[in-house]
């Protein structure tokens, strides 16, 4: 299982006419990606749920925009982010009123981090390219351990119990895998959105 | 800072004290708040949430025409900054307004009329403080209770408009297949009789596409345009270029079939040229298309010569305008 498994070539030509078979794939083979990226950003799941269906909604509509295969995931995601963005600027009014800061802070933080995401077609295919090759690069265990975790949706507990490794040892090879991935990344994936 | 509790975080399994503890380190220094941004984006992309439901495509596929939503006007009134475009709509025959306006407004007997002739831009500001400004072509009508809050037009052809916000009166564009209903901001309208078809697109904010009777059809969000055939059933939505439908501000002048008689006077008029057609029946050819008015003369015959039989000559003259010579 790796990051870009699921980056199946469809037929363009039939996903833009709207054939079901094709766009039933491609749904399948993003729908667990969009949603996860989504929960990440907004913790009502519900809404988070909602938010990546629509995404889907508008790539449907839309198909006929869309011009290589990787657009595809590329406006899959944008079309996350707007929405997820949305959603939290509109929560930010609620939240004046609320006294919870430290709910405040992580919806600001999330909205900040969310607007420095770029997935422009080219610069999403270089970024899907770059994790994979980033993943590729880990330590095998340390590969493992985070495959476990991020795509097979493996709790530590029992990852820890599969490989026969102890509970810590499980944090600290996720621990490892992101710092050694930030380092690959850190050029692909800026904290800030430079304007110019 | 000890990644375990950045980790439990984004696993969201970190206690209040913990997530204390990771914003005090955020506040500590830029470059840990950019680390733990580069972290938590590595994070989301590599982010997979089972689906547990079994979720299908066939479960959220929208059916194929929009739903009729009815949303109460409060709804409308959140919504901001809205430009919106309608491009054609289809002929107006005798009758200039729907039923719906007919029957609540029956004062519509007084009426405002203003037009904005072949080639030209006009701008205007209507009694309630909102600019319009009107594409080559257009036609506006207004009843004279306007003023006390019937925000409602009539439109044919194509205008841009940044509406006087007043949350209590909406604005109301009406044209023969669908209106428009906003509440303050800006967008344009092209509804220009001959095409049958309705165009909408929205650049920002969020705009309610209404039906003859007045009820909400869909909305749209920026970005989206709208397109209705008066041959189909449907209302077909897709995303845009939404610059593309408001270059006619920059001074772009589109004509929709007109004969090339017509459009020599006009360019008589904007270059101070003379034009003489020598060519029988080319006078009444028929040109279709966008032309960019501020442009040197050449470059406009020269986008004309594409679709239509014209040739021509230009003569410069001495104290008098220059002579062109269409053949």
């Amino acid at each position: 299982m790796s990051f870009t498994d699921s980056n199946i070539s469809i037929n363009l030509a039939l996903f833009k006419r709207g054939d079901e078979q094709v766009f039933k794939l491609v749904y399948d083979n993003n729908y667990e990606r969009i949603v996860g990226f989504c929960m990440q950003f907004i913790p009502e799941r519900e809404e988070a749920k909602n938010i990546a269906q629509q995404a889907f909604v508008k790539l449907w509509t839309n198909r006929e925009e869309v011009n290589t295969c990787n657009g595809i995931r590329a406006f899959l995601y944008t079309a996350a982010k707007t929405d997820c963005l949305n959603y939290l600027r509109h929560e930010k009014y609620k939240l004046n009123y609320q006294q919870d800061i430290l709910e405040k802070r992580e919806k600001l933080l999330n909205q900040e981090i969310l607007e420095s995401f770029k997935f422009d077609k080219l610069e999403y295919m270089e970024l899907e390219e770059m994790i994979q090759n980033a993943l590729e690069k880990l330590p095998e265990k340390c590969r493992q351990v985070f495959v476990k975790s991020r795509f097979e949706y493996k709790a530590n507990r029992e990852i820890a119990d599969e490989l026969g490794i102890a509970l810590k040892s499980v944090e600290s090879n996720i621990t490892r895998a992101l710092k050694i991935l930030r380092k690959e990344l850190k050029d692909v994936l800026p904290s800030v959105l430079w304007m110019f | 800072m000890d990644y375990t509790i950045i980790q439990k975080y984004l696993q969201g399994k970190a206690s209040n004290k913990e997530k204390e503890q990771l914003f005090n380190w955020l506040d500590e220094s830029a470059s840990n708040k950019e680390e733990y941004i580069e972290i938590k984006k590595i994070w989301a992309l590599t982010s997979r949430e089972k689906n547990v439901e079994g979720k299908t495509w066939s479960d959220i596929k929208p059916s194929e025409s929009k739903p009729a939503k009815t949303k109460t006007l409060q709804h409308w009134l959140a919504r901001a900054a809205i430009f919106l475009l309608l491009i054609s709509c289809g002929a107006i025959g005798s009758h200039f307004f729907s039923k719906t306006i007919e029957n609540e407004s029956p004062v519509y007997s007084q009426m405002c009329t203003i037009i904005s002739p072949a080639g030209q831009i006009t701008n205007v500001k209507l009694p309630d403080g909102t600019l319009v400004m009107l594409n080559s072509g257009t036609k506006i009508q207004y009843s004279n209770d306007f003023t006390y809050g019937n925000r409602q037009l009539y439109l044919e052809g194509e205008a841009f408009f940044d509406v006087q916000k007043d949350v209590e009166h909406p604005f109301i564009v009406n044209s023969e297949f669908l209106g428009v209903k906003v509440y303050g901001t800006s967008f344009n309208i092209q509804a220009y009789p001959e095409d049958r078809a309705y165009t909408a697109t929205l650049i920002e904010g969020s705009i309610s596409l209404l039906n003859t009777s007045g009820e909400e059809v869909t909305k749209l969000v920026p970005g989206e345009k709208a397109y209705f055939a008066e041959s189909e059933t449907r209302i077909d939505i897709r995303y845009v270029d939404t610059e593309m439908y408001t270059s006619w501000k920059e001074g772009l002048v589109t004509y929709r079939n007109e004969r090339l008689e017509d459009i020599a006077k006009q360019i008589e008029r904007w270059y101070n040229v003379e034009i003489i057609i020598q060519k029988e029946g080319l006078g009444d050819e028929r040109y279709f298309g966008t032309i960019l008015k501020n442009k040197p003369i050449d470059q406009i015959l020269e986008v004309l010569k594409l679709t239509t039989s014209l040739e021509y000559e230009i003569i410069p003259r001495a104290n008098e305008p220059s002579l062109i010579y269409w053949k």
